[in-house]
């Protein structure tokens, strides 16, 4: 049992996410205000988008520009549907998951032999193009008016128990896969691709993988939001969205199964908080993406396990010198 | 069949460098031909100059990442993964990360990493460039008592009195093209070798005196 062990360390951030999520599932217990509940309902969206990324660069260290481009495709998909074919949502909502995961199989197919700032740009140009084309195609997708989508579930509570479920489910495929072997040759993939390559293992196969499973969640991510918003709009898909995504996982830590989840409440919550004094929020957030990807790379968690060992070994030390005297 | 892949391998190397490559062995199309997945895969492993290991994963981690990628399950991985720590004595920082080891440790690690599953041809590129004597002799050691098994290595060294210690036979190269091939001390006497590491003058001396 090694704390620094992949497989030790996993199970101790499930655990860890674990509480998280029943701490989330607490929630509505305390809150009544419909406002607040909204406000969490958008964070488990968010959070959904941070998990999804961060599955890509966080663990693949394929610093993707699209994650929110591919929940606007996933809210288009199952608004689409709904829109011109009457597909019911229990077709509609799959639907969300897949067609993204495939479009991301693509992209992650193109951007194969691409890292670091020309993967960037190239997915950034691919979400651009991808809003661009559901902004202009007025006649399918009504542009910038939006398609109306309709609900799920109808109250706030229960939409917020559908997306921390989906949450939940993100969480538990994305630990799914790192405890499997595809796992550790994406860790491998972000540290050194060549070496991982000429190690045998299938570089392609993982990439893609890891391209399909996180675009098909920030797409399913989409596709409920736009279930509980009623509407979906191009605006889903804005870059902005994407800039809030990347702070959210950086400030709660990159590469960790904890910190997409922590982040996104924490920065979500806070945003709303600052939401009077205007957008100097975003100012306050860039600043302390920098910080924290300079200084912290494991974020707002890797400082709080660091802590805990610290103590623990403050402790284990005290005993030690009690016991020799 | 592991000598037929000496011989291709001293062939190709010959032919790799030199002007025209038609000695080409039909083998060596094949391995040329393949990317280095599949190259690794029929097992053909390679250490690299520049040493490659995975920085933010640990030495253990290193090792059972390399094991699963070769066709091991989970439990082999980790067990051979632990007796290669303790023959590399490298159990004492497996639970570092791969980016925190020293460079003769990461030299180590990777000898680790390319005999998960023992390789039918292992092409080590100066593995024992800027490595403090002690892992030295803890990788010399490892290379001997593998070939000893029957082990083929295809070893790059500048490194002559480790060559001569660990090589029976040697391939001697100068600008891309083979000076001498054979028994490593009859090498080491040619007068075209001599006269290339040392200068003209001295293969004279060599000669004459």
């Amino acid at each position: 049992m090694n704390r620094n062990f992949l497989r030790d360390k996993l199970a101790q951030e499930l655990r860890l996410a674990l509480v998280v999520l029943a701490c989330l599932a607490l929630l509505p217990l305390g809150i009544s205000s419909p406002y607040w509940l909204g406000v969490l309902i958008v964070s488990m969206y968010f959070a959904m988008l941070s998990v999804g990324w961060n599955l890509l660069a966080g663990y693949t260290g394929q610093f993707s520009l699209a994650p929110a481009a591919f929940a606007m495709l996933g809210a288009y998909t199952t608004g689409l549907a709904a829109w011109h074919w009457q597909i019911p949502l229990a077709i509609g909502l799959p639907l969300a998951i897949v067609v993204p995961g495939l479009i991301g199989l693509v992209l992650g197919r193109i951007v194969l032999r691409l890292s670091g700032p020309y993967l960037a740009l190239t997915t950034l140009a691919f979400a651009e193009i991808a809003r661009l084309v559901i902004y202009n195609s007025i006649d399918f997708t009504r542009g910038d008016q939006g398609l109306n989508v309709p609900p799920l579930v109808e109250s706030h509570v229960a939409n917020y128990y559908l997306l921390l479920a989906a949450l939940v489910a993100a969480t538990l495929v994305v630990y799914a896969m790192l405890r499997a072997p595809i796992g550790r040759y994406l860790q491998a993939i972000r540290d050194d691709e060549i070496g991982a390559a000429s190690r045998g293992i299938d570089v392609v196969r993982a990439k893609t993988i890891a391209f399909f499973v996180s675009c098909a969640i920030c797409g399913f991510a989409g596709g409920l939001y736009g279930t509980f918003a009623q509407l979906v709009s191009p605006e889903l898909g804005l870059i902005a969205q994407t800039g809030i995504v990347i702070a959210m996982v950086v400030i709660g830590g990159m590469g960790t199964l904890v910190g997409p989840l922590i982040g996104a409440v924490l920065v979500y919550v806070a945003s709303e908080m600052l939401r009077d004094v205007g957008n100097i929020q975003m100012i306050v957030f860039a600043l302390l993406v920098i910080v924290f990807a300079r200084f912290f790379r494991e974020g707002l968690w890797g400082l709080a396990r660091d802590a805990v060992a610290g103590r623990r070994a403050a402790t284990a030390a005290a005993a030690a010198a009690k016991e020799a005297r | 069949m592991a000598l037929l892949e000496v011989d291709s391998v001293t062939k190709r190397f010959g032919g790799l460098r030199a002007v025209d490559g038609a000695s080409l062995h039909v083998d060596e199309g094949e391995l040329l031909g393949l990317n280095p997945t599949q190259l690794t895969r029929r097992g053909v492993l390679r250490m690299f100059q520049m040493t490659r290991v995975f920085a933010r994963v640990s030495a253990f981690d290193n090792l059972v990442v390399c094991g699963l990628a070769m066709g091991l399950d989970e439990p082999a991985a980790s067990g051979r993964a632990v007796e290669l720590l303790e023959e590399l004595q490298l159990a004492h920082v497996m639970h570092l990360d791969g980016g925190q080891l020293s460079g003769g440790q990461k030299k180590l690690l990777e000898f680790g990493m390319c005999f998960m599953v023992p390789p039918r041809l292992a092409l080590l590129d100066e593995p024992f460039a800027a490595v403090h004597p002690v892992m030295k002799e803890t990788m010399a050691s490892f290379i001997r008592r593998r070939n000893a098994n029957g082990q083929t290595f295809v070893l790059v060294s500048h490194d002559m009195p480790v060559v001569v210690e660990l090589c029976p036979r040697s391939v001697c190269m100068n600008a891309g093209k083979v000076l001498a091939e054979g028994p490593t001390q009859q090498v080491l006497r040619d007068a075209s070798v001599i006269e290339a590491y040392l200068g003209e003058h001295a293969a004279d001396e060599v000669e004459h005196g």
